[in-house]
């Protein structure tokens, strides 16, 4: 059952405090004179007693909204008799505390005042002007907005004001800015230099570091000419509708996967993503964009793209599995009517879902006018096939995640008493909602759709209607929000009592009325903010500290917003900084590689997040698939959106975990790495200064300091000293640095490079491990030897099975647990059919489904044994590769050339280890026979970490020139550091 | 003027939340700037917890609404949902009614629509424990030695009979997903001890996590800063805290010391860097990490005996004994509430007993009880018993049924279960509410998730009803319109 959170809607300590605040001044000198209706009385009857005493409530069969009503009295009888206080049944209550009742155990006696203004007016008479309606939303109180609340009043056109102090300025945003800057008597912050500007224009428009170019070219002609050509390129680039898009996707909730148990996918809804980026770079207009979003279905010239757009009401979390179905289709209808009007109206409709809204004007049938239009949608319980959405027929495409109505004649909708069920109360039909005044009659669009009820098309075109006053406010503040980093209206989901006032009225005015007169359309807008100079300010103000004691908020606008990137911006700015950026735009998401250990808290056995091949993975981060029950933990550190509920702003955190993992996440060590590479690649003369000046170029866009080169070089210096140190070291023991060498303690390490044994026609009957374990692999059947191939000019030494009953059988080798660690080298030319590398399968002995085994299957597939299959998919074979899986005590995952392949948060079910282990054949079966090199193998007894595991990929990846086959030297590290360093830098991750 | 009034006016209307400037300070979950001072949370308005310094991050430690009782929660959780009727629960009756159908007054959803069976006695027999003599089955006989130090209530209920949206509600207060946790609340109002670990953490069973995932831990509408942390309980417990193998840690000195010689630059060129100077330190946090939180986890520290209380190294004890002794080492280093699962991923790996009573709860019973005895007596013969509160529960309970003629397996059960408190400020030896003849459900003193979750944020010193986060126009609590405290088991 639903329970109604009524009265925590209530803020007790707002209401009391600002309540308190009130009275002095309503009560005040009063005592003697005869009180005043409007004044004094109906604002108490208002905010006191109308929440039940209303015509659709009438508690205790009393309504105290008009004279009559409230003569006629209630259930006990007359309740105000005039001129008789003691007969007054009302003052009975008032005064005993009883009225207005307690709530949740609190009591909420009527103030002193307010029971003396009730008193001495019945005393007067109850004087009550003819005619007058009381109505709870008549107008704002001190407690809660009426329809007179500022952001539903009609667009006003301001004019522009004339700024006194100043030479009138040409953009009309800086004399709105300026004209509050002069009354407050504060000077804006002078223009940013040109490198700051073009930086902050890049990442504000595309979420991109700006080109060498693009720096370069302001930098030498930092004109206002040169500026709006930069400002024009930036929103011409499609990139801008990749960065904006994604704005938007915040405030609808994106996500690709349904949430809840099963966490299915949503299969398409990166189409929904495309249409959204689409939409911003052919600046679609905005009322437009509204109506496909809300009911591109129903359009007269509806298209494939257009029922996309529905999917807009497609992304909302959905549990298959409801506690009770019939409750959760009022779920749903929360979750469309709340991620509709926050969108679109900035307003809290959906706390009217059990009573009136608490702030602000939406009686509880707006909510139900809103929710009506929903109504006839897939909502009802049903078959789970299509996830809560339409069948592809009723959608008239295939492979769209859309919306349409799946009933044309559905069931009436009832107002739900409290939000209950089982408290059905009148039918609410899908009309226009009530606290749009100037809207109330407006003419309905006829959807020319049979199918459909076009309930949503009305619902669509009266939000988009340009006399809604709320749209194309709340359009417009997103787009200062998120150009400034702060809205003119700072709760941008909220427009209502409860949210912020605007800090600049007219000048939200005056752009929503531009955006309107302009035909929605938004790419001038964003124009005229960014070649405004109030956005063009620096974000560093002379007089910052006494500035900052008037205005810490920078209400004002006294100076520009410094702005910590996103976490899409700072993983796409390390992507092109290394200059590995891949640009394409559009199509299906991407997984990136995540650390196994990242990955636990996924409850599904044999759910595997699957890495994407990594010449998809550099692609921008817009692109990452989003998972609900799995969002990208470098994402979410660094503060990615909530998917569950629309999120209008993003918290902006600066937390240690977020120090962490640029320090240590492989993802910035890659990109450290490869920028590294990139310099060297330019500057092979061993230049420090050089190779410092560049670090900085690509990492920041400028060229460092002497100051900060002395730095740079110092360290370079140190550092090359310290790896070199640690290489001398280490090359002693053995090994490299960057280029790890192969943990220790294997407990089986076959070589094709040494201790093989071959016949007289050269094939193997023995290869000798090189653990100390020495558990040698045989073959005593000569039909049955695989044939060796010594290092060539075709590559390095290898068995070569030829998929023709070849095999080796490790007699000795025995695992005492089955957290394990298999690497295996090896080529692989077979293309269908189980082939396995390593097995114990033995059916006699009974562990035909719980043998441990290594192998592929079809088209490359992994098989870690038939529990975790398929783990993963291997393309390129016929050159070695190296395949190593690892099962532990929490997870089973699958590595390719040391990069994550395939994980699940499980380990293999249990596992038989007793029976003889055999290389090239699947156990004792006579089949399923390797085709290909095997180059090397080795088995651990434990569970590598991921580290090791990269090491192992990297180590065997050189040596088998599957990788750029140089080991890392001291100066490629050590620049490798300075270009983390910078990554790591407040000056990357910052824009002024 | 009370303490809620001083609250108030420490948050008058009207006062600009960006005005507030945190300081320094970013530690584990750090300092959040000029982003979190937004329209959400703690500084719209009215007042969530208690007054926040002006310098202090988000997870600086606060004063409670109240005297707390408890400081640390270790919430052991039972996922799955143990069968009260054959752990806490007696119900001598079911033995006489034994082969009977209840009742058919008695109204319920047939979770699944499993196979309807018989009353059936409990699997094992109860004997009393302690001078309190409560009884507790067979299924415990280790945590029945503490039976003195527990407060059982037998008369719980809960709003579903699916795991998925119950164990959310268990969580986080509601069947749907979205909402923050309680662990989110409990460090959203006091913040925590050590600025050096996470706050909240999370410890999952090895055989996976729970239905529905990260929601379980999430701050939902919240900051990401009160989010549980999961912790792996070996090496290294938290992301990204190793290295990676060619940077040794004087080569991230190097690193470091670089770093924050280029902030001090970028410093010194602006004006007003509170969030500049919050993540320069930020770094140094990060660094002392690297040590301190592998240094948390790393049992080699304790005596031989104690592993050997825990059932550390031994089976099949191990892991729940583990995760029970780095419970009470984060919460001896300041670590506000700790979450330990028992029983992963699906069906019989957790306490989900369709199949067998006896097969499924003597598995699950003996790999968590002997430790979780050894963790009372580990946290009373240390004296941080009394301010740590031990809670124990799943997320409903099981049917006094079977599923079919002589099934031995009961289905789900949200009517009435068994939870029980321990240390913390709450009684001892005792046993609250009571569910009917059958243990099917609660009819005396129930006790409803919400008043569970009010309960534990008073052992806390928060008020549950003022502990709010302003979240779209609307003052959010853990409780929402429910919730009362269950002031009779309080000591």
């Amino acid at each position: 059952m639903f329970r109604c959170p009524a009265h925590r809607c209530l803020p007790h300590s707002l209401a009391l405090v600002c309540l308190a605040a009130l009275l002095p001044t309503t009560a005040r000198g009063q005592s003697a004179t005869k009180p005043n209706f409007e004044r004094d009385v109906a604002p108490i009857l208002v905010m006191r007693c109308l929440e039940c005493h209303n015509e659709r409530q009438a508690a205790g069969g009393l309504v105290l909204e008009t004279q009559e009503a409230a003569r006629r009295g209630g259930d006990s009888g007359d309740v105000i008799v005039p001129h008789d206080v003691d007969a007054s049944y009302l003052m009975d209550r008032v005064e005993a505390g009883e009225m207005p009742p307690e709530k949740q155990g609190r009591p909420q006696p009527l103030a002193a005042e307010e029971t003396e203004i009730l008193r001495r007016w019945i005393a007067a008479g109850a004087a009550w002007p003819a005619g007058r309606r009381l109505d709870l939303f008549e107008q704002t109180t001190e407690v809660r907005a009426g329809r007179d609340w500022w952001s539903l009043q009609p667009i006003a056109r301001p004019e522009v004001p004339r700024v006194a102090a100043a030479q009138q300025p040409g953009n009309p945003i800086d004399a709105f800015i300026r004209a509050r800057l002069d009354e407050a008597n504060l000077r804006p912050a002078p223009q940013a230099d040109p490198r700051t500007l073009v930086r902050r224009l890049s990442f504000n428009v595309i979420g991109l570091p700006p080109t060498r170019e693009q720096l370069e070219r302001f930098a030498a002609d930092p004109s206002e000419e040169a500026w709006e050509q930069l400002v024009d390129e930036m929103l011409a680039s499609p990139h801008y509708g990749e960065r904006w898009g994604r704005h938007w996707l915040d405030v609808v909730r994106f996500a690709e996967t349904s949430g809840y148990e099963r966490d299915q996918e949503k299969p398409y809804a990166w189409k929904y993503r495309d249409w959204v980026v689409d939409a911003f770079n052919n600046d679609m207009p905005f009322d437009r964009f509204v109506l496909e979003q809300v009911a591109g279905d129903e359009l007269p010239d509806r298209d494939e793209q257009s029922v996309i757009a529905t999917g807009f009401l497609r992304l909302g979390t959905w549990n298959d599995e409801p506690n009770e179905p019939l409750d959760y289709q009022y779920e749903r209808l929360e979750d469309l009517v709340h991620a509709t009007s926050s969108a679109f109206l900035g307003l809290t409709v959906k706390c009217a879902r059990c009573h009136d809204h608490k702030f602000d004007p939406i009686p509880q049938q707006d909510y139900y006018r809103m929710a009506a239009a929903f109504w006839p949608g897939p909502i009802a319980p049903g078959s789970r096939e299509h996830l809560g959405g339409p069948s592809p027929e009723a959608l008239g495409y295939e492979n769209v995640l859309g919306w349409t109505d799946v009933r044309t004649e559905p069931p009436p909708l009832h107002l739900l008493h409290n939000g209950e069920r089982h408290h059905p109360g009148e039918v609410v039909e899908p009309t226009p909602l009530s606290f749009v005044e100037a809207l109330l009659t407006s003419a309905e669009a006829d959807s020319p759709s049979t199918q459909t009820t076009g309930h949503r098309l009305r619902l669509a075109h009266w939000i988009a209607n340009p006399d809604n006053p709320l749209t194309a406010r709340v359009i417009v503040n997103r787009l200062w929000q998120h150009h400034f980093g702060q809205g003119i209206v700072r709760s941008p989901n909220n427009f209502g009592f409860r949210g912020d006032r605007p800090t600049h009225p007219l000048l939200l005015d005056w752009l929503a009325a531009k955006l309107v007169d302009g035909g929605w359309s938004l790419k001038p807008l964003h124009k005229l903010i960014l070649t405004s100079e109030t956005w063009r300010q620096s974000s560093d103000h002379p007089r910052h500290d006494a500035y900052a004691d008037i205005d810490a908020g920078n209400q004002l606008w006294w100076r520009a917003e410094r702005r910590r990137l996103e976490a899409e911006s700072l993983w796409d700015a390390m992507l092109a900084a290394a200059g590995e950026l891949d640009l394409s735009i559009g199509g299906p998401s991407f997984r990136p590689t995540i650390a196994a250990e990242a990955l636990e808290g996924l409850s599904r056995k044999g759910a595997a997040w699957t890495a994407s091949p990594l010449d998809e993975q550099n692609r921008r981060s817009l692109y990452i698939y989003t998972q609900r029950s799995l969002l990208v933990p470098f994402l979410t550190t660094f503060d990615f959106a909530d998917t569950t509920l629309p999120c209008a702003a993003r918290d902006v955190t600066t937390v240690a975990p977020q120090a962490l993992a640029l320090l240590n996440n492989a993802l910035v060590h890659r990109r450290s790495r490869e920028l590294a590479d990139r310099i060297l690649a330019q500057e092979t003369s061993g230049d420090l200064k050089r190779a410092a000046k560049l670090a900085w170029l690509y990492a920041l866009g400028r060229e460092p300091s002497e100051d900060e080169l002395a730095l740079a070089r110092a360290h370079l210096e140190q550092q090359q000293t310290a790896f070199a140190q640690r290489l001398a070291a280490n090359e002693k023991a053995g090994e490299s640095l960057g280029t790890p060498s192969l943990p220790p303690g294997a407990v089986l390490h076959l070589t094709a490079e040494a201790g093989v044994e071959t016949d007289h026609i050269g094939r193997v009957a023995g290869w000798g491990d090189q653990s100390p374990k020495g558990f040698d692999a045989v073959q005593a059947v000569a039909a049955n030897r695989p044939q060796f191939k010594s290092t060539s000019k075709d590559g390095p030494s290898a068995i070569h099975f030829d998929g023709q009953a070849r095999f080796l059988v490790l007699p000795s080798l025995e695992l005492a647990s089955e957290d394990v660690t298999i690497v295996a080298v090896v080529s692989d030319l077979a293309s269908d059919g189980h082939r396995e590398i390593f097995s114990n399968w033995d059916g006699a002995a009974g562990n035909s489904v719980t043998s441990l085994f290594l192998g592929l299957t079809g088209d490359g597939d992994v098989r870690f044994s038939d529990d975790f299959a398929p783990a993963g998919n291997v393309t390129a074979r016929e050159r070695p590769f190296v395949l190593a899986v690892v099962n532990g005590p929490h997870q089973a995952a699958v590595y390719l050339n040391g990069e994550a392949l395939a994980h699940r948060e499980a380990p293999l079910s249990p596992r038989r280890l007793d029976t003889q282990f055999v290389i090239g054949q699947q156990g004792n079966i006579g089949g399923e026979y390797w085709h290909g090199d095997l180059y090397e193998l080795l088995i651990y007894d434990r569970p590598l970490s991921e580290p090791e595991l990269a090491g192992v990929g990297q180590y065997l990846g050189e040596r088998y020139s599957l990788a750029p086959p140089a080991p890392r030297s001291p100066e490629q590290l050590a620049l490798e550091s300075l270009c983390h360093v910078l990554f790591n830098s407040n000056e990357f991750v910052y824009v002024d | 003027m009370n303490r809620k009034q001083e609250l108030r006016r420490a948050f008058p209307c009207g006062l600009m939340r960006r005005e507030f400037v945190w300081q320094m300070g970013a530690g584990f979950a750090g300092t959040a700037l000029a982003g979190l001072l937004g329209s959400e949370g703690f500084f719209n308005r009215a007042a969530g917890a208690a007054e926040v310094p002006a310098s202090s991050g988000p997870l600086a430690p606060r004063q409670p609404h109240y005297a707390a009782k408890a400081k640390s929660v270790i919430f052991l959780m039972m996922n799955g949902a143990p069968s009260q009727v054959d752990t806490f629960d007696y119900k001598p009756e079911l033995a006489k009614y034994a082969g009977q159908a209840l009742p058919e007054d008695k109204e319920f959803i047939n979770s699944g629509n499993r196979k309807m069976g018989f009353l059936t006695p409990a699997w094992r027999p109860f004997h009393p424990g302690g001078e309190s003599g409560l009884l507790i089955s067979d299924y415990f006989p280790n945590v029945r030695q503490h039976a003195d130090k527990l407060c059982v209530i037998n008369s719980c209920h809960t709003d579903s009979h699916a795991h998925g949206s119950a164990l959310v509600a268990m969580n986080t207060g509601k069947t749907f997903i979205g909402r923050p946790s309680l662990g989110s609340w409990a460090v959203y109002g006091l913040g925590t001890e050590n600025q050096n670990l996470p706050g909240y953490v999370v410890i999952l069973d090895k055989r996976g996590g729970p239905i529905s995932g990260q929601p379980n831990w999430s701050s939902g509408f919240m900051s990401a800063a009160y989010q549980g942390t999961l912790f792996r309980p070996t090496g290294n417990p938290i992301l990204n805290l190793e290295r990676p193998a060619h940077i040794d840690e004087q080569a991230q000195r190097a690193q470091l010391d670089l770093l924050a010689q280029l902030n001090e630059r970028h410093l010194r060129e602006r004006h007003g860097g509170e969030d500049l100077a919050a993540r320069i330190n930020s770094y140094e946090l990060a660094y002392r990490m690297q040590s301190e939180a592998p240094e948390a986890v790393d049992l080699r520290q304790e005596t031989a005996q104690t592993l050997e209380m825990y059932g550390v190294g031994q089976e099949p004890t191990d892991e729940y004994g583990r995760n029970c002794l780095i419970a009470r080492r984060l919460v001896e280093r300041g670590v506000r509430f700790v979450q330990l699962y028992s029983g992963g991923g699906h069906l019989e790996e957790t306490w989900d007993a369709h199949e067998s009573i006896e097969k499924n709860h003597g598995r699950h019973g003996a790999e968590v009880d002997r430790p979780i005895a050894a963790l009372l007596t580990d946290l009373e013969r240390r004296g941080m018993l009394e301010s740590t509160l031990v809670v124990w529960g799943g997320e409903f309970g099981r049917m006094p049924f079977s599923e079919g003629q002589d099934a031995p397996g009961r289905n789900h059960n949200p009517y009435g279960f068994s939870m029980w408190f321990a240390g913390g400020g709450v009684k001892g030896g005792m046993q609250y509410g009571e569910t009917d003849e059958f243990g099917f459900e609660a009819v005396r003193d129930k006790v409803h998730l919400h008043d569970i979750h009010a309960t534990i944020l008073h052992l806390l010193g928060l008020d549950h009803e003022m502990l709010s986060y302003f979240h779209q126009g609307r003052q959010e609590t853990l409780t929402d319109v429910g919730g009362r405290v269950v002031h009779d088991i309080v000591a």
